[in-house]
């Protein structure tokens, strides 16, 4: 309880300057902060699994590839985001208050008293409940990822790299397609295509 | 006070701080950036109902968060993919910059 009423103002303030911030790479990070707050959040509920898993795939993952996503496509100057800031906040806030008055009006209107025990999650029914009932969803999730895996590698190569050859290629089968020209010549090197516009 | 309302209550202003920017926002990757605060809300009801809702012996809600946060993983990495590969066309991540679908 004394946890939760410290973390609280700290996530919502970390998550105030990600949405607010005007240059990407604080928002960025203020984003990493929010989250790994949050997994800090989980461990104190008791879910300190859930909060381990929060740091690795949010803070260790996405964040660091939000801010790797910044640092290659080097956004504008702030000032351009300043400037626009006037116009674009009363239609969000027109938006977003009515939501949040929803919301809390439910909230506050009920929400029973909680039982005070204190609960802490067990890891063993996890991995028991992940290979019995919800081993088809592992399995939906495993296929996705990999498919998430592929799409992206298939993404980040140079546009005119979407052939039948060149997805063999990826998965590294040139030798079964028949075109020894390009399996003995290295991998084309990771940048950017001349723009073709 | 009650926890169970604080939690709900942070849960519900953090869904709309990442509402906010993905309303406001020009640059692609902070609109990412207030769907991965609007997933987190999400998230954060899921265990903050678990911790002080009924015994659960099937873990409804920590395995939901959990799944949740596969799936968020999955659609951060694709949606950098799909901003880099338009960033290599129009040389921005401004929203308004692609505005034709010719590849």
């Amino acid at each position: 309880m004394i946890s939760l009423l410290i973390l609280a103002p700290l996530i919502l303030l970390a998550a105030l300057g990600a949405v607010w911030k005007a240059r990407p790479v604080h928002a960025a990070l203020l984003l990493a902060l929010t989250l790994s707050l949050g997994g800090a959040l989980y461990i104190a509920l008791g879910a300190g699994f859930l909060g381990l898993v929060q740091f690795m795939v949010y803070v260790g993952a996405v964040a660091v590839l939000i801010v790797f996503a910044l640092l290659i496509t080097r956004p504008r100057d702030e000032t351009e985001e300043i400037a626009r800031r006037p116009k674009s906040v009363l239609p969000g806030l027109l938006c977003t208050l009515p939501l949040v008055a929803v919301l809390l009006y439910a909230v506050g209107r009920n929400v029973a008293e909680p039982a005070a025990e204190a609960k802490e999650l067990p890891i063993e029914r996890i991995g028991e409940l992940l290979f019995t009932t919800h081993a088809p969803a592992v399995l939906a999730v495993a296929v996705l990822l990999t498919a998430v895996m592929l799409g992206a590698a298939l993404f980040a190569r140079e546009p005119k790299s979407f052939g039948v050859r060149r997805l063999a290629s990826a998965l590294g089968a040139t030798e079964e397609l028949g075109s020894p020209q390009s399996a003995d010549k290295p991998a084309p090197a990771f940048q950017n295509p001349p723009t073709t516009k | 006070m009650n926890p169970l309302a604080i939690l709900l209550t942070l849960s519900a202003v953090l869904f709309a701080l990442g509402l906010f920017a993905v309303l406001t926002r020009r640059n692609a990757i902070l609109v990412l950036v207030g769907i991965e605060l609007m997933l987190n809300a999400a998230n954060l009801n899921f265990i903050g109902f678990w911790r002080y809702g009924p015994p659960d012996p099937q873990l409804t809600g920590p395995m939901f968060v959990l799944f949740g946060i596969a799936i968020a993983a999955a659609e951060a990495a694709v949606g950098l993919a799909i901003i880099l590969m338009v960033f290599r066309h129009t040389r921005s991540t401004d929203l308004n910059a692609p505005d034709s679908l010719h590849g």
